[in-house]
This record gives structure tokens, C-alpha cells and sequence, in this order.
């Protein structure tokens, strides 16, 4: 019998944005526990969400934080896009104005993370097309014109959420395929685990050859 | 054949005519007829010998002459013993063979018979074997039995060679399920070899059992080496808890000293690993500088701390879930307290380089503000964390604590030096009575700091709690210096000075939660400030009006004074006279305002004294209308003297 000895080889920092209420927190609950939440409380904060999913065959842990949308814990949340790999900003369709703040949102998500920082914009509550009042073009001219992912889903029935998170997933993956993105260094959003078991013996020199050139 | 036969009877034809010459029918009795007739008589043809026999002689009588005929008889015999002899010879071979088969037979006959011989002999002699061998095999089946009991027993209640390797080479190789399987054989022995105790197998069963738990602790002894070595190995940001640690923790969960300790080096190992990671945050940033040292934002106090905690609240969150991955097979009670000790361990080691910096940064003195949203940032932090780590000790949430009271002692500090300032230099009011400019200032601080206490990221609730003190520290000062500085004014200029500070506080608490008491003291406050501009006014009116000394007479008259119309200056005349000014007042109410009301900031507030102070003075002149009416004072035509009614007067000014 031989289990993995490792469950995963490669950890992606995810970040969720946007407006008070278009779902954030939805997404992620509907992503990992594959549950609608209909009463879901205001964020405090910032709050965790983890899962293993499998891109191109290789097991990837995403440790997503999703941040309050709330005015009053902007400066807080902002603390956290620090080394995140992927971005998830979101708004909501059916709220012309949610979609009007993603402007400011973009702004601080392309000041406070890495150039290669994959971001992938979501309209959510795709459920609700008779209460739409931003349309599908609309969002994905804005989105080419910004070099963002674009889809739209809903948290409610699940449509697309597995994607929105997939999508940015793949694409942060092909960055590290193309070198671009330099996965020995620490915070860069992404951490990668040597393949070979360590076995049982007692090393001393444990540590990653994290001292790469970074000059 | 037919001729054969007609031949043959010619030829006994002529045989017994020679034979009998001549008298054949006469001498029927004589012997020659005798034999003749019985020739005759005899039917050649029912005569099978005859047949054969003269068939026979046919082959060799060719010639029918007298001398063939004389020597048939000798031919015949001659043939006859030549025949006889060949039978002989012939039969004597027969003879021969019949004797040597005889003989065969006959040998066969003994060797049978010594063969039964001998067989009785093997049989009598073998009889014994027999026996013993049906007994070795009854022997030999029991014996079998036997051996499947103790196969089955060694099986029940001992390791396998296989097993046995697996425990023993754990020693140098790393530890696999073989490993748990074994360990777990090893237990279960330990723990069925107690029935044996209950039979009279106890020796064995006490001597397995001592095995067993010897077997048992050098098992445990080298799952704990090797799980010791793999959680101090554990020091990379990353942090994969392999299967099998985990399933080492929940075989280990049975030792807890072992148990313990294996917790300990990881969370050693994992402590190192978050302060490097902190440090390099702090320090080195991403790569390529991205994202930037958080050092880089020392500048920007909020942020640098806020950066600084959010990181820990990952690094936290993060760990927890290590733990939870190691420990998730363990069954033993309070698993969650185990945990929540060792991320209290683990982030133990970040604590001076935080404590460090924060108080840099507290020390630096970052004005009341910063100082309060700090605190107020720290306390949001010491909440979020504490949902991690629980709200057992940790040095962390201590840490946090601990920062978040001294920043919060410095930002009372801060406003406790502020008022102090203040009172060392007391401002005098300006001429206009309006606020002073320390007070505007201290009241714009109040606003930021109110301001951050709104958008402020703690519950309600808590954010309530220290929100009197805030208050109280501000305003508590500011009362007091606008009380001293307004020590030497006038009573108009005072309560109009007052009026308007205490308005300014009450519009800059309005917009802000929480504030309903203080807003309610304020409001007292200045009613009664409010109540001596009312009297202020009303007396200044009846001064202009020249109804003082008129008014305080009738105020004051007693009946041993006599009527009031003989007091000086109480005369109809002197009350005519007053009379023509009150007039002109009532016709233009609004120019009788003293200069202070002017200077009230709130227009609602000044409307409110002038419609109480008209109505004072409505009250004046019908008190005094009742006296000059009483025809006790003595007025001779009192509606003459105060030619208008009180309620002409009360719908002038109204
Ligand atoms: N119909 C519909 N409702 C949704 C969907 N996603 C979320 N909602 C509802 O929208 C509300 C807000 O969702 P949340 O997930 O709490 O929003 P949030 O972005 O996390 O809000 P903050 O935490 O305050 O930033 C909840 O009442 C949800 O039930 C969706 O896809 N369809
Ligand atoms: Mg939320």
C-alpha cells in the first residue's frame, strides 16, 4: 500500500473582493461546502476557506480569504491581498452600482498585489436575470479592456462557481509553466512542495532553497 | 456315388458267389447260407461303418484281381497295424505333452501352496505393524490436531515473521501502514491474550503478555523518534502533513507523554518556520520586492500594523489548519485545547518582533487618532485571532493585549495632555462670544475621533463600552475651560458665551452614535444658560420701556405702604409717560434686543428667547394692570393710566 505522502503540491492564495452583499461569501461557501447560504451574515472582516482541486493533474490546495465588503473594513481587508496569487472581484448583476465600484476595486487590487497576480471578474446572482441591470457584454468589455477572466455565475445554484475559482486556477498554473512566476520565493501567492518524500531522517538542512537571487 | 455303390455291390456279389459254391437256398441252416442271408440281408445304406469302411477300402484296393483279393485280408491287417502304429506314436506324443502339462500343473500347485505358506507367514508376522501403525496414525492425527490449535494460538497471540520485520526495521526505515498494522496486532494480543489469564494457560498468558508489551513499547518508542524527526523537519512555509504522520499522532494519542512531545517539536518546528516567514515579510517582501516589505509602510502607522496583523492572522489561520490536519485522527478528549496550546506555541516566536514594532510605533507618538484607531485595530485583531487560537493563554493574544491597552492608555494620554494644554492657557472669549479657537480645535479632534470610532471595525457593542470615557475625557475639560474662561464677563456676555460653546459640542456629538446621554446633559446645560438670557432679555425690555422701577414697585408693595399711586415716581403722570415707551415698543418689538442675542450662533435658540422674554414682559404688565386696576392703589381713571388691556398687549407682541 502506498499512500501519497503528500495530499497536494502546490498551495495558490486566493483573495475575494467587492461590494457589500453581491456574495463573496456565497461563492466561497457554495465552492467549498457545494451548499447555497440564504441568510448569509455580513463578513467581520476576513474570513478562510480552503479546498483541493486537481489542475492538469497536479493536486493544488487554494486557501481563499474572503474579505468584508463593508466600507468600514476596507482598510483592513486590504492588509490582505498581500501575496495573493489569484483575485476573484466580484459584483453583483442585479446592482448597477456594484458593478460602478469595480473600478476602485481593480485599483487597489492591482496597487496592493503582485503584476502576475491572476484576477478573474465575476458577476454573480446570474440566477436572478429578470432583476439584471448589467449586462453580460458590458462586464466582458470591461474585462478585456482590463485583462481580467471574466464570467458570470451564481452562488444560488451553483452555476459557474466551480470555474470562477478553476479558471483563475489554470491560469495561475500556466504562469508558473511559463516561468513567470517565481515559486521559490516566499509570499509569492504560491508554494510549491518537492515531490520526493523526506523520509525519516533527521535533517538538518530542512529548509526550501528559498535564498534564490531576488536581486 | 452311385457307381461307388453299384460297384461295391457287384463286387459282394461276386465276393459271395465265390464264397458260397452253389446249394444257397437248400441249406438255409447251414452256415454259409447263414452268412450269405446275413450279407443279404444287411441294408448297406443305413450302415454308416459299412459306408466308411468300404469307402476306405476303396482308396486302396485298385485292382480287383485274385491275388488283390487273396491278400486283401493281409492288406487290410497290415493297413490296420500301420494305422494302430501311427496312433500309437501319435498318442504317445499326446501322452507326453498331458504329462508335462501335469507336471506344469503340479509345480504350479506347489508354488501356490508355498506362496499361501508364505503369505500366512507374512500375515502372522505383519500383524503387529499393523497394529502399531494404526496406533501411530491415531497418534499422528492427534498430533495434527495439536498442531492446528497451537498454529491457531500462535497465530491469535503472536506477531508474524512478517509483522515482526515490519516493527523491528522501523528502527532505520520510515514508518508505513505495515507499521500500524502491526502495532495494532501487537495491542490487540496484549489485550486478547487476557483470557488466558482465565484458564489454566496462565503462565503462557502472562509471559505473552509481558512480550507484547515490551514489543509494544519499542513500537511506540520508534513511531515517536520517527515522528519527532518528521515534525522537526516541518519547517518550510509550506506545511503538507503527510497520511501518515497523522496516523502516527493517533497511534501516539495512547502515550501521552509521547504524544506530548511529538506536539512540541512540531509546534518548535512550525514557531520557526512563522517567525522566518514573518521576518522575511517584514523584511524582504515578495519576489522582486512584490509584494513590498511591510517595513516599507513603517511611515504609514495603520498600515504598517494592520499589514503586520493581517499576515499573523494568516500565518495563524494557516497553522490551525496544519494542526487540524495532523491531528485529525486523534480521539482522546479536548484534541481542540491541544491544538489551540501548540498555535499559542507556534506564534509565540512572533511576538517581540511585533511587540517591537507596534510599540515604535506607539512611542512615536502618532497623535490621539492614530493612537485610537490602532487600539481599536489591535482589539479587532485580538478579536479575530482569538476565533483561531480560543481564549486559552497565548502569548499572542497577550501581546496583542497588552498593545492594544498601551496604545489605548496613550491615546487618553494623549487627550488628558491635550486638556491640559488647554487649562495651562486659558483663551479669553472673542468679542462676538463665540467659540474659542482651542475649542473649535479640540471639538474637530473630538469629530476624528468619533469619526474613527464610527467606521470603526469592532461590533457594536464593544465599540460602546469605552466610548463614555472617550467622550468624558474631551468634553469633560472643555467644559471646565469654557466655564473659567468666560469667568469675567458679564452675565448676558457669559450666558450668551455659554450657549454658544455648549450648541457647537451638542451639534458636533449630533452626528454621531452613542451619544444621546451626553447630548441630553448638554441640552441642560444650556437651558439654563438659556433661562438667564430670557430674564436678561425681558428685563432689558422693561428697562427700555422704562416699566423697572414701575414694575418693582407693584413687585414689592405691601398694604402698610398705602396705595401705590402715592409712591414716588408711581404717580399717574410718571406711569402716563411710561407708558407712551412701552407703546413704541410694542409697535416694533424686534428692535428691543440685547446685543448678545446677536451673537448667538443658533437662530432657533435666540427665536426661543425672545419669544420667552415677551412673554415675561406680558406677564409684567398684566401683573402691573391688576395693581393699577385695584382700586386700592388709589388711580383715579386706571384705564387712562394703562390705556391697553393685557390681552391687547399679548396679541401686539405675539
Ligand atoms: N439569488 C441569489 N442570491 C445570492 C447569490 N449569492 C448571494 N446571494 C444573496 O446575497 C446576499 C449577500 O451574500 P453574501 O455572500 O453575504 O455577500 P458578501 O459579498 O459576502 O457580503 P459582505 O460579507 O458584507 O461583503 C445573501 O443574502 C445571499 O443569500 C446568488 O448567486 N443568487
Ligand atoms: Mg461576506
Amino acid at each position: 500500500m502506498t499512500t501519497a505522502p503528500y495530499n497536494y503540491s502546490y498551495i495558490f492564495k486566493y483573495i475575494i473582493i467587492g461590494d457589500m452583499g453581491v456574495g463573496k461569501s456565497c461563492l466561497l461557501h457554495q465552492f467549498t461546502e457545494k451548499k447555497f447560504m440564504a441568510d448569509c451574515p455580513h463578513t467581520i472582516g476576513v474570513e478562510f476557506g480552503t479546498r483541493i482541486i486537481e489542475v492538469s493533474g497536479q493536486k493544488v490546495k487554494l486557501q481563499i480569504w474572503d474579505t468584508a465588503g463593508q466600507e468600514r473594513f476596507r482598510a483592513v481587508t486590504r492588509s490582505y491581498y498581500r501575496g495573493a496569487a489569484g483575485a476573484l472581484m466580484v459584483y453583483d448583476i442585479t446592482r448597477r452600482s456594484t458593478y460602478n465600484h469595480l473600478s476602485s476595486w481593480l485599483t487597489d487590487a492591482r496597487n496592493l498585489t503582485n503584476p502576475n497576480t491572476v484576477i478573474i471578474l465575476i458577476g454573480n446572482k446570474a440566477d436572478l436575470e429578470a432583476q439584471r441591470d448589467v449586462t453580460y457584454e458590458e462586464a466582458k468589455q470591461f474585462a478585456e479592456e482590463n485583462g481580467l477572466l471574466f464570467l458570470e455565475a451564481s452562488a444560488k445554484t451553483g452555476e459557474n462557481v466551480e470555474d470562477a475559482f478553476l479558471e483563475a486556477a489554470k491560469k495561475i498554473y500556466q504562469n508558473i509553466q511559463d516561468g513567470s512566476l517565481d515559486l521559490n520565493a516566499a509570499e509569492s501567492g504560491v508554494q510549491h512542495k518537492p515531490t520526493a518524500p523526506q523520509g525519516g531522517r533527521l535533517s538538518s538542512d530542512a529548509q526550501p532553497p528559498k535564498e534564490g537571487c531576488s536581486c | 456315388m452311385a457307381e461307388i455303390k453299384a460297384e461295391l455291390s457287384t463286387d459282394t456279389s461276386n465276393l459271395h458267389i465265390s464264397n458260397s459254391s452253389g446249394n444257397v437256398s437248400s441249406q438255409s441252416n447251414n452256415p454259409l447260407s447263414r452268412k450269405l442271408n446275413k450279407i443279404l440281408e444287411t441294408r448297406l445304406d443305413n450302415d454308416k461303418e459299412m459306408l466308411e469302411a468300404l469307402k476306405s477300402l476303396s482308396v486302396f484296393f485298385m485292382e480287383n484281381s485274385l491275388r488283390t483279393r487273396r491278400n486283401l485280408r493281409g492288406d487290410i491287417e497290415r493297413r490296420s497295424l500301420s494305422i494302430n502304429e501311427e496312433f500309437v506314436r501319435i498318442f504317445k506324443e499326446v501322452k507326453e505333452e498331458l504329462e508335462s502339462v501335469h507336471e506344469d500343473v503340479h509345480a504350479m500347485s506347489n508354488c501356490c501352496e508355498e506362496m499361501t505358506n508364505r503369505l500366512k507367514a507374512a500375515k502372522e508376522q505383519t500383524q503387529d505393524l499393523i497394529v502399531k501403525t494404526n496406533k501411530l496414525q491415531g497418534e499422528n492425527h492427534r498430533l495434527e490436531v495439536r498442531s492446528q490449535v497451537a498454529q491457531a494460538f500462535l497465530s491469535k497471540f503472536q506477531l508474524s515473521a512478517a509483522e515482526m520485520g515490519t516493527l523491528r526495521s522501523a528502527r532505520h526505515g520510515p514508518i508505513t501502514e505495515d507499521f500500524f498494522r502491526a502495532l495494532t496486532r501487537v495491542k490487540n494480543i496484549h489485550e486478547d491474550v487476557k483470557v488466558l489469564l482465565r484458564t489454566n494457560q496462565q503462565t503462557a498468558g502472562l509471559e505473552i503478555m509481558e512480550q507484547m508489551a515490551v514489543l509494544q513499547e519499542t513500537a511506540y518508542e520508534q513511531l515517536y523518534r520517527w515522528a519527532q524527526n518528521e515534525c522537526r523537519g516541518l519547517t518550510q512555509e509550506t506545511c503538507d502533513i503527510p497520511e501518515v504522520l497523522s496516523q502516527a499522532m493517533e497511534a501516539l494519542q495512547e502515550r501521552p507523554v509521547l504524544y506530548k512531545y511529538t506536539l512540541d517539536e512540531f509546534g518548535t518546528a512550525r514557531r520557526s518556520s512563522v517567525v522566518r516567514g514573518f521576518i522575511d515579510a517584514l523584511t524582504r517582501g515578495g519576489p522582486g520586492g512584490t509584494p513590498r516589505p511591510i517595513e516599507m509602510h513603517s511611515h504609514d502607522p495603520m498600515r504598517y500594523v494592520g499589514d503586520m496583523l493581517a499576515w499573523l492572522h494568516q500565518a495563524t489561520a494557516s497553522e490551525k489548519e496544519h494542526l487540524e490536519a495532523l491531528l485529525k485522527q486523534v480521539t482522546i478528549q479536548g484534541v481542540e485545547e491541544n491544538m489551540q496550546e501548540v498555535v499559542g506555541h507556534i506564534t509565540e516566536g512572533v511576538c517581540r518582533p511585533l511587540k517591537v514594532r507596534i510599540e515604535q510605533v506607539i512611542v512615536a507618538e502618532p497623535g490621539a487618532v492614530l493612537l485610537y484607531k490602532l487600539s481599536n485595530l489591535l482589539k479587532f485583531y485580538h478579536h479575530t485571532i482569538s476565533g483561531i487560537i480560543g481564549t486559552s493563554v497565548s502569548s499572542l493574544l497577550m501581546t496583542m493585549d497588552e498593545m492594544h491597552m498601551l496604545s489605548k492608555k496613550m491615546f487618553f494620554n494623549s487627550l488628558s495632555l491635550h486638556a491640559s494644554r488647554l487649562m495651562d492657557k486659558v483663551e479669553l472669549p472673542p468679542p462676538d462670544l463665540g467659540p474659542t479657537a482651542s475649542l473649535t480645535q479640540t471639538l474637530s479632534l473630538l469629530r476624528e475621533v468619533l469619526a474613527s470610532h464610527d467606521s470603526s471595525v469592532l461590533p457594536l457593542d464593544t465599540r460602546q463600552a469605552d466610548f463614555a470615557q472617550v467622550l468624558s475625557c474631551i468634553l469633560d475639560p472643555l467644559l471646565q475651560l469654557c466655564t473659567v474662561s468666560a469667568s469675567n464677563l458679564g452675565t448676558a456676555d457669559m450666558a450668551t458665551y455659554m450657549v454658544n460653546s455648549l450648541y457647537i459640542m451638542k451639534t458636533t456629538l449630533a452626528l454621531f452614535e452613542f451619544t444621546d446621554k451626553r447630548l441630553e446633559m448638554l441640552e441642560f446645560q444650556i437651558e439654563a444658560h438659556l433661562d438667564t438670557l430670557i430674564n436678561e432679555q425681558a428685563t432689558y425690555v422693561l428697562t427700555r420701556a422704562a416699566l423697572t422701577h414701575i414694575y418693582s414697585c407693584v413687585q414689592q408693595h405691601t398694604i402698610e405702604q398705602g396705595p401705590l399711586a402715592n409712591l414716588p415716581g408711581m404717580d399717574s403722570t410718571s406711569l402716563k409717560t411710561a407708558m407712551v415707551q412701552f407703546d413704541r415698543y410694542l409697535a416694533s418689538p424686534d428692535t428691543l434686543l440685547m446685543p448678545q442675542l446677536n451673537f448667538l450662533l443658533s437662530a432657533a435658540i435666540k427665536d426661543q428667547i425672545f419669544k420667552q422674554s415677551t412673554e415675561l414682559v406680558c406677564r409684567a404688565y398684566g401683573e402691573m394692570y391688576k395693581a393699577v386696576t385695584n382700586p386700592v392703589n388709589g388711580y383715579k381713571e386706571p384705564e387712562s393710566v394703562l390705556h391697553r388691556s393685557p390681552q391687547q398687549v399679548q396679541t401686539l407682541l405675539s
